[in-house]
């Protein structure tokens, strides 16, 4: 795809629109003087292991059409945890070598959420619904450690027993391509989950602080794994490479009624996936030549081989 | 040599904007202001900001009027506002400097000093939180807390109101607008209205990424390629066209023991020495900078983020030394100055 012309295309389009009137979503992705400038490096990206999400409903729309009317709600309060404890945002926790980690950033995104089922049958879309019941623009659910009103993961399903669940940790291909611009919350700049290299979303952004025992820096650990000082785990515009979690559990949504789970988000997995031995060299050119980068590239191709999701009870 | 940021004169540009140029449009009413002169309402977006204009982002309950604004921009250039009648607004928040303060710790009454540099508060229509340390939550809430800030204006709201519901013109202006006489409620409104009718798109970097790169010359396109990179980082924070994420960070300009921002609003200790993310359109004009005006130049501030901060261990991660050439450096400051948008700088409509 000649993404020069497009973006030429794109910088044209919206200076005549400019012009008559109303639209100033001239920005292209990719930053500097339009969209191409991000995708030389982005075209080696590979999708690993990373279990491609491969949605089937493709357009990227604020208002996506719901699946259904009515059903039951499956609502799934978010609880960080880290070394069996709870992980808590923006305070000290406790590391297993004395020290302690403040999480200053956590943000991701949750889409496509599917529902299981046993033996084999095929799984069951389901919309990412609001406190009211109503589809979540772009069918997107925003995790801001920040907001405690984006805690809980609600979806509306037909009522019935499931295996678990399982979503794509991120965007769409579709959304991914998309300016910030010209879309709305969660899918603009103040997500703080842009990504101009890319062209395109960060799926999932971390960053904290360390301290050792007496006080000084440390790079940190848990009881079994280093822990990065940020991760931002992303993908490209050019190719679907948003990863799919894949959560087991019995799940049975009773008939006009909701169920209330909780599922844990498991910084351990997390910081290990982002931290393994995976050679992320094939991409490690422009974009990608950052540390926290480079530990998102890792996280995202280890993602469907970790259990960073776990239903509880 | 540095690029124009000047070329075109200022009544061009009001011009442009009169005719509905400047990537909006003008609700047809309003645009036929008094006397042939543009309306103090135009419908509009600098580029690459979010959806919506000016007028979208105003809260059901306080529509974007002319009425509103009008009645708004009086308030704000009005000393009565004050306890001792002498620091309005418009004290601190000077046209010229992109409604910033020169000065890194703005004045208040009997001469108190506050406590952090008065920020620009141009395109803050797209805002989501306000003041540095983000604790109010709209630009109506936003309005009231200067005035009645012992530092700044030191009047209770009461008492503001009292004094202009005194005055049978603002009255009439009052009703026109709210349709009522004046209360706490309506004067922070109408306050709210007028700053966000303070719209700045029409500086260079605005019309290159509408696609005009007649004021966009190669040095500000490698100072904008910088300011993407990986190099200096400043996406993170600054992404393009709106230039800010709405976000707190620790830039690294926090030293221990100093004003700890965010920290008390939040109540979390992560958030210690962060402060708001700035819009960067005028920055060029905005001096001095940071929370508490402490770098007098852009090149200070460069030199700052170079050094990855000034060494406090609650800077943020990302925030991490690098070398610059001075090629570079005079790249991305020539890119910064292309964020300046003259027009608005001396626009009358803007002015008491």
């Amino acid at each position: 795809m000649k993404w020069q012309s497009l973006a030429v295309l794109l910088a044209q389009a919206a200076a005549l629109a400019g012009v008559l009137g109303c639209s100033s979503d001239a920005r292209s992705r990719g930053g500097p003087g339009g969209g191409a400038a991000g995708l030389s490096g982005a075209s080696n990206l590979s999708s690993g292991g990373g279990g491609s999400a491969g949605s089937t409903d493709s357009a990227c729309l604020e208002n996506p059409t719901p699946r259904r009317s009515q059903g039951s709600v499956l609502s799934l309060p978010l609880q960080l945890v880290m070394d069996g404890k709870p992980f808590v945002f923006g305070q000290p926790n406790a590391l297993a070598d004395g020290g302690s980690l403040v999480p200053l950033n956590l943000r991701f995104y949750i889409s496509e959420v599917e529902l299981l089922r046993a033996g084999g049958q095929a799984s069951i879309p389901v919309d990412v619904v609001t406190t009211s019941g109503v589809s979540e623009p772009y069918g997107v659910h925003f995790f801001n450690a920040e907001d405690g009103d984006s805690s809980t993961l609600r979806v509306l399903a037909p009522p019935g027993d499931y295996a678990g669940l399982s979503f794509a940790l991120g965007i769409k291909l579709s959304c991914n391509q998309q300016t910030p611009a010209s879309l709305t919350d969660p899918l603009t700049d103040s997500s703080q989950m842009t990504w101009p290299h890319t062209g395109g979303f960060l799926f999932l952004r971390y960053e904290g602080r360390s301290a050792s025992a007496d006080g000084g820096g440390s790079a940190g650990a848990t009881s079994a794994h280093e822990i990065p000082a940020a991760v931002h785990m992303g993908g490209n515009i050019t190719q679907e490479l948003v990863p799919r979690v894949t959560v087991p559990g019995a799940l049975s949504l009773p008939m006009g009624g909701r169920l209330e789970k909780s599922m844990s988000v498991v910084m351990d997995e997390i910081f290990k996936g982002a931290t393994s031995n995976i050679d992320v060299s094939d991409v490690a050119i422009g974009l990608l030549s950052t540390p926290e980068a480079e530990a998102g590239e890792r996280l995202r191709r280890e993602l469907p081989a970790l259990h960073a999701f776990v239903l509880e009870p | 040599m540095a690029e124009p940021t000047r070329s075109l004169a200022a009544g061009v540009r009001i011009s442009l904007l009169s005719l509905g140029l400047l990537a909006g449009c003008s609700d047809g009413a309003e645009k036929a202001a008094q006397d042939g002169a543009p309306s103090l309402i135009v419908s509009t977006s600098p580029a690459g900001f979010p959806k919506g204009t000016n007028r979208d982002r105003a809260p059901a309950d306080n529509a974007l009027s002319l009425e509103r604004a009008l009645l708004g921009k009086r308030l704000f250039y009005d000393p009565q506002l004050s306890r001792t009648n002498d620091v309005s607004c418009g004290t601190c928040h000077q046209q010229q400097y992109a409604f910033a303060d020169p000065s890194a710790i703005s004045t208040g009454v009997d001469g108190r000093t506050g406590t952090r540099n008065a920020p620009s508060i141009v395109n803050a229509a797209w805002g989501k939180t306000f003041f540095w340390d983000g604790r109010a939550d709209s630009l109506e809430e936003q309005a009231g807390k200067p005035i009645e800030n012992p530092l700044e204006m030191d009047l209770p709201l009461a008492d503001a109101v009292a004094r202009v519901a005194a005055d049978p013109s603002y009255a009439e202006g009052f009703q026109k607008a709210y349709g009522e006489a004046p209360s706490e409620s309506s004067l922070q409104k109408a306050l709210a209205s007028f700053v966000r009718s303070l719209v700045s798109g029409m500086s260079p970097y605005d019309r290159h990424l509408r696609g005009d790169d007649s004021e966009f010359g190669p040095a500000r396109k490698r100072g904008e390629a910088l300011f993407q990179s990986e190099k200096v980082e400043c996406f993170h924070c600054h992404p393009s066209g709106e230039l800010t994420n709405e976000g707190y960070f620790n830039n690294g300009t926090y030293t221990a023991g100093g004003d700890a921002g965010r920290q008390p609003v939040s109540g979390r200790v992560g958030d210690l020495g962060k402060f708001k993310v700035p819009g960067l359109r005028n920055i060029e004009v905005t001096a001095p900078y940071m929370h508490d005006g402490s770098l007098a130049t852009l090149d200070d501030v460069l030199e700052q983020y170079a050094a990855g901060g000034r060494g406090d261990p609650t800077t943020d991660p990302l925030i991490e030394p690098f070398a610059l050439s001075s090629d570079e450096k005079a790249d991305l400051l020539e890119f910064l100055r292309s964020l300046t948008d003259p027009a608005l700088l001396a626009d009358p409509r803007f002015a008491p």
